[in-house]
């Protein structure tokens, strides 16, 4: 072989093997990749054998986890060596280090194709190996037709064929277009006429490639297919050397089903017929035996078996059958067919009427909840999971809470989400309910989500029955010795409103339910803190009559807190002391919360889109695909109740209780926050924090039914954007017209509108896919999550997202996967710092595949020069020294600008402090003027501090004057035409670029791509 | 289609690494890394099939063999049967089994390249291309011959038998 003889390679991987650590090996590596360096350097003293033997040495370090960055070329010119063993290194190794886009793979292929053309066998069979593994679009482009004469020469030994077959599947899947479609389904149809069994296994692979893109064509090979799982499974002519432990080829018995699990139906009756009975022989004639190995392969064909009689929708008869054979093998010994068993199980709950037959194994599948093997152990959770109803909710319900206790950490999240989501769809009542969730959050506190304690208080509000025995419950757990802090957060909330119920029980009256929460206060962490002051002035002012002690201790805690350095906690306790001393006043404003609006639970939505990717395999695919869309589809494409977005929906679309609104941000981003929550502008014009409520009934009171929330926040952002226009939908570049039939879904300018106001929502979404994003901004820095959720029953495929980032962005973007599966939602953050003042935008680069369908869009992301802004409000004083200091051009501009859009000064205000800009009222004494600061965040240079005054004219409002300054002349001039921009492109202008000629603007390099292409989408 | 296959002895380091979809060295690494830590925590007579979506993103399954002190790890989707993929590994190891007399650890460490020709030999592309040990073995052999170099692996020392005991 390649290494024998090569004393040097075999010696080096000893001294590598006796290193006694990390440090160590590193060293030894290092001075080997040096010297291997030194030697490429100088190739002209090189012998083929000594390239050999270092581009070997590279494989080995490379497999060891060392980057290899060097010796790439000499790899890939070794297969081009004339020799053997030479060529055959190059070919390997160059499979291993390189990828299908490096440039130097590009300069090897006519070196391959003179390889694949020729009549060498052993050299056509290095270059197709290599090609199948690591051939690109440019490969497939120059070799396709080469390899397809290979594929059905009848001159061509099997040998290369069938690597032929599996070459042309890969430059298939790198360009489908190679293919020819009509042309080709009768070679693929001739193809399965061979008789050899190792070209018909790769041929069966590429028609399984061809048919889950476009089955319609293949028809013909239908019967085929038959014919062949005909002849292995009755062991009819199949060579002895073909049979592995004794059953013909599991591998291509398998494929074969696969391949007719394409097709959605078999019409012929013959065929059907002939079907049927081979698939009947499989099922009744697979025993478990002793021999591991031939229990796997026979069992392999069995459970196929099995998924293509699910699919063909059998008759009853061979269903019931199925379940049978499936009740059996969740008892048996082998872990490997047990676990398969369950999970076929599960797959069977897709089909109609067997649900009764597999409840029937209820007993045998909880026992499998307690096996050794945390994989069976998964797989019982989810067939339990799936096969929940009405009957045995409780029964299955009690059995997880109770495995809670024992389960391994891995598990509980998933365990206690489930179990929380069967209590509430199946509650038999929500007394019930309210017993479960609660013992969730003694049991595995640390793995229970917000959103499933915000919904307990969502039900809890919404049933009077409820109240005084949720109460009653709470306290109960509050007595114990420990409790956990989630416990603690959903006692005070329940009790804070609904303890009073229970005034007249022994040990609840106002008094001892306060000192029972409040000695649990200096266990809590500051998010649970402001929950439990609210509690305190429920408390308060349910306690009638009036109890000077309970009063003044309460009074004595709101003090203490008034000067907390956590924000939210401190405006609580200054706003709790502020009411209570306003008496009466008291009792309508922390009256109790008004019922939440009916909506379906976030929860139960979370799990639906992830049920989709588990129960969704490929087999039952094409039969789920052709079923009407079930309400999944239908709420996510219509985000009416109240979720903008995919994932955020927990945070976005659950209750929201009024704590959680501001956890992590300081006083600084309170503004925005508020102003986020979007239908408070509509309430209160004002700004929210002048409101003394909006943090406790902030978005409860003002939610309206549930249409209506996402209604009022579209209506709040374009009151303050002033309504985008369809004309904006240019945003969409498509990069070849001919590709992109796929149309977007709503405006995609508008979308990108919004979210320069607000940081998460809806990107993009076309019938296939949604893109949402969600963002943190911090400082110069973001963090920003995009969704891509696949809204389809099938896969979608050769998904590519590329940043073009502008000059002042870094932005680093995490692997986004090739294919997001059914259903499914794939999470890509985002890392974004900003470098200096710059409008220029990052352009999100975004193309995937579904069915034949192309699609390429280029979207502008929204991390715009307003989201790296804090507001600041800056002193009278401070202000004005600053602004005399910053005395002209080119630190302070001013321009007069006409073809403004006409709004009054408060609407104008609200806009600005909606990108983060703070009006500073007061500071101006002429009223048709407006002053504002804010500070801007970027890597080159600390906080800096902008000012504005904007000086209109009442007499014509499409007109103003505006000065800008700060101490960056780039700052002042970007973010002076970024609220130009705001200003007046919005209603109807074209976004032509505003600025005038004179200006000059230097920040933008001429040769920037991503600039250009802002500009072109501006 | 298979997205990885991985050899990786019991102490966590990887004596073969092969992935049919490019992927970063560190990830590599990370994913390695990440499958050791799983199947090190495994109990013995447990199934062979391990979650793999929280590694390797959906639509990912992962079915391994325990032998002696190496993990044969395969990685696929699910357009592959996860019992034909563990007939798949037992197909590897017994025509390394075959080429090296009663296979053990170092064989695969020293001989590193013959095992790449084998896996090129069984997959291509992350599909099944050959299932026959004895006709990979020809295969190999007809290579040896076209080696002309002298056979320097006699040095190295069998070690464990009873290696294909499952």
């Amino acid at each position: 072989m390649s290494m024998h003889g090569m004393r040097g390679l075999s010696v080096f991987i000893s001294e590598i093997r006796n290193c006694q650590n990390k440090e160590q090996e590193r060293l030894r590596i290092d001075k080997e990749l040096g010297n291997v360096r030194n030697r490429f350097k100088n190739e002209k003293g090189l012998t083929p054998y000594e390239k050999k033997k270092y581009v070997w040495k590279m494989l080995y370090i490379y497999m060891l986890g060392y980057d290899v960055d060097f010796g790439h070329m000499e790899a890939v010119s070794l297969i081009s060596a004339p020799k053997y063993p030479e060529k055959q290194v190059g070919y390997i190794v160059t499979s291993c280090l390189l990828n299908e886009n490096h440039d130097f793979l590009r300069l090897a292929i006519n070196t391959v194709r003179n390889d694949i053309i020729g009549r060498n066998e052993t050299f056509q069979c290095l270059a197709l190996t290599m090609v199948g593994n690591i051939g690109g679009r440019e490969f497939a482009e120059s070799l396709a037709p080469d390899v397809q004469k290979l594929l059905l020469s009848s001159s061509c030994r099997p040998l290369v064929r069938k690597k032929a077959a599996l070459c042309l599947l890969r430059l298939y899947r790198k360009n489908p277009d190679i293919v020819n479609v009509d042309g080709w389904a009768d070679r693929m149809a001739q193809l399965l006429d061979e008789r050899d069994l190792g070209v018909l296994t790769s041929s069966m692979s590429l028609l399984v490639a061809l048919a889950s893109n476009n089955h319609e064509v293949y028809w013909s090979c239908l019967p085929k297919c038959v014919k062949i799982l005909e002849r292995l499974a009755r062991n009819q002519d199949v060579p002895q050397e073909y049979t592995y432990y004794g059953i013909p080829s599991p591998w291509l018995q398998v494929k074969t089903m696969r391949a007719l699990q394409y097709f959605p139906t078999i019409e012929d009756p013959n065929t059907r017929r002939t079907l049927f009975e081979v698939l009947q022989r499989i099922l009744m004639g697979t025993d478990v035996v002793k021999n591991v190995n031939k229990n796997n392969a026979s069992h392999a064909v069995l459970f196929e078996a099995l998924a293509l009689v699910m699919h063909l929708d059998a008759e009853k008869e061979m269903m019931s059958q199925c379940v049978a054979l499936l009740g059996k093998f969740i008892a048996v010994r082998e872990p490997n067919i047990r676990y398969l068993g369950l999970e076929n199980m599960t797959r069977m709950l897709m089909v109609t009427d067997v649900q009764e037959i597999i409840k029937r194994h209820q007993a045998q599948i909880i026992t499998s909840l307690k096996d050794p093997d945390v994989s069976i152990r998964r797989r019982a959770l989810d067939l339990l999971y799936g096969m929940c109803d009405v009957t045995n909710a409780k029964d299955i319900v009690e059995e997880l809470l109770q495995y809670l206790s024992s389960a391994d950490f891995t598990m509980r999240e998933e365990l206690s989400l489930k179990a929380a989501i069967l209590a509430e769809k199946f509650a038999p009542d929500l007394s019930w309910y309210v017993d479960v969730i609660l013992q969730l959050i003694d049991k595995a506190g640390d793995f229970i989500s917000d959103d499933i304690w915000f919904r307990v208080v969502q039900f809890v509000t919404n049933n009077d029955d409820l109240q005084p025995y949720a109460a009653a419950k709470v306290k109960e757990y509050l007595d114990k010795s420990a409790v956990h802090e989630t416990m603690v957060k959903v006692s005070a909330y329940i009790l804070g409103e609904y303890s009073h119920l229970l005034a007249r029980r022994p040990g609840c009256s106002p008094k001892e339910i306060f000192s029972l929460l409040h000695e649990k206060l200096p266990t809590v962490s500051t998010t649970t803190i402001p929950i439990l002051l609210s509690a305190y002035a429920k408390i308060l002012m349910h306690t009638q009559p009036p109890d000077q002690e309970l009063q003044s201790q309460i009074w004595s805690i709101f003090n203490k807190y008034e000067s907390c350095i956590d924000a939210e906690i401190q405006q609580r306790a200054v706003e709790y002391l502020a009411l209570c001393q306003r008496g009466a006043a008291l009792m309508d404003i922390l009256a109790e919360m008004p019922k939440f609006p009916e909506r379906k639970s976030s929860l139960i939505k979370r799990t639906e889109y992830s049920e989709g990717d588990t129960a969704e395999q490929s087999a039952i695919k094409l039969r789920a695909q052709q079923q009407t869309s079930n309400a999944l589809v239908v709420t996510d494409q219509h985000p009416a109740n109240g979720a903008t977005s995919p994932v955020p929906v927990g945070q976005l679309s659950l209750v929201k209780v009024p704590s959680m609104i501001t956890t992590e941000n300081d006083t600084s981003t309170d503004h925005p926050l508020s102003q986020q929550n979007g239908a408070l502008s509509n309430v209160d014009p004002q700004p929210p924090s002048a409101d003394l409520l909006s943090d406790i009934l902030g978005p409860l009171a003002i939610e309206g039914p549930p249409g209506a929330t996402v209604q009022s926040e579209h209506n709040a952002v374009s009151g303050l954007e002033g309504g985008s226009d369809a004309a904006d939908g240019s945003a969409i570049v498509p990069v070849d017209e001919q590709t992109n039939t796929v149309q977007p879904i709503g405006n995609i300018a508008e979308r990108f509108h919004a979210l320069c106001l607000k940081d998460s929502g809806v990107l993009y979404e076309d019938p296939y896919i949604q893109i949402g994003i969600k963002a943190e901004w911090r400082g110069h820095h973001g963090r920003l999550v995009l969704f891509l959720g696949n809204k389809n029953t099938a896969p979608l495929v050769s998904v590519q997202a590329i940043i073009l980032p502008p000059a002042h962005l870094k932005v680093e973007l995490s692997l986004v996967p090739d294919t997001i599966p059914p259903r499914a939602q794939v999470q890509c953050p985002l890392e974004v710092v900003n470098l200096r003042p710059s409008r220029d935008m990052a352009v999100l680069d975004f193309s995937y595949k579904f069915g034949t369908n192309m699609v390429n869009v280029k979207l502008r992301l929204p991390a715009t020069l307003n989201k790296f802004l804090q507001p600041i409000q800056v002193p009278a004083e401070e202000f004005f020294s600053q602004w005399r200091s910053l005395s002209g051009p080119p630190l302070k501009l001013q321009e007069v600008i006409r073809g403004i859009r006409p709004m009054p000064l408060p609407e104008m205000a609200n806009l600005l402090n909606s990108f983060r800009i703070m009006n500073c009222p007061g500071l101006d004494p002429n009223p048709n003027n407006l002053v504002a600061s804010t500070t801007f965040y970027s890597e080159s240079r600390p906080a800096m501090l902008c000012l504005v005054r904007i000086e209109t004219d009442p007499a014509d409002r499409t007109q103003l004057r505006m000065t800008l300054a700060s101490g960056d002349p780039t700052l002042t001039f970007e973010l002076k035409e970024f609220i130009k921009e705001q200003l007046i492109s919005i209603p109807t202008a074209p976004r032509s670029p505003a600025p005038p000629a004179a200006q000059p603007t230097p920040q933008i390099p001429p040769n920037d791509p991503a600039a250009i292409l802002a500009g072109l989408l501006s | 289609m298979i997205k990885a296959v991985m050899v990786i002895n019991t102490q966590g380091k990887p004596r073969l690494a092969k992935f049919f979809e490019y992927l970063p060295l560190e990830k590599q690494q990370e994913l390695i890394r990440n499958v050791f830590g799983v199947l090190c925590s495994r109990p013995e007579n447990v199934s062979n099939f391990v979650e793999a979506e929280s590694i390797f993103g959906p639509d990912s399954r992962l079915v391994y063999k325990h032998f002696a002190t190496l993990y044969v790890i395969f990685v696929f989707d699910s357009s592959e049967n996860e019992l034909a993929m563990l007939d798949l590994i037992q197909v590897l190891v017994e025509t390394l089994d075959r080429c090296f007399k009663n296979v053990c650890e170092l064989d695969i460490v020293f001989n590193y390249s013959k095992i790449h020709t084998i896996l090129d030999d069984i997959i291509c592309g992350g599909q099944v291309l050959e299932t026959r040990s004895t006709e990979i073995m020809r295969a190999v052999e007809e290579i040896s011959k076209l080696e002309a170099a002298p056979n320097a692996i006699t040095l190295i020392p069998k070690s464990s038998s009873g290696w294909l005991s499952r």
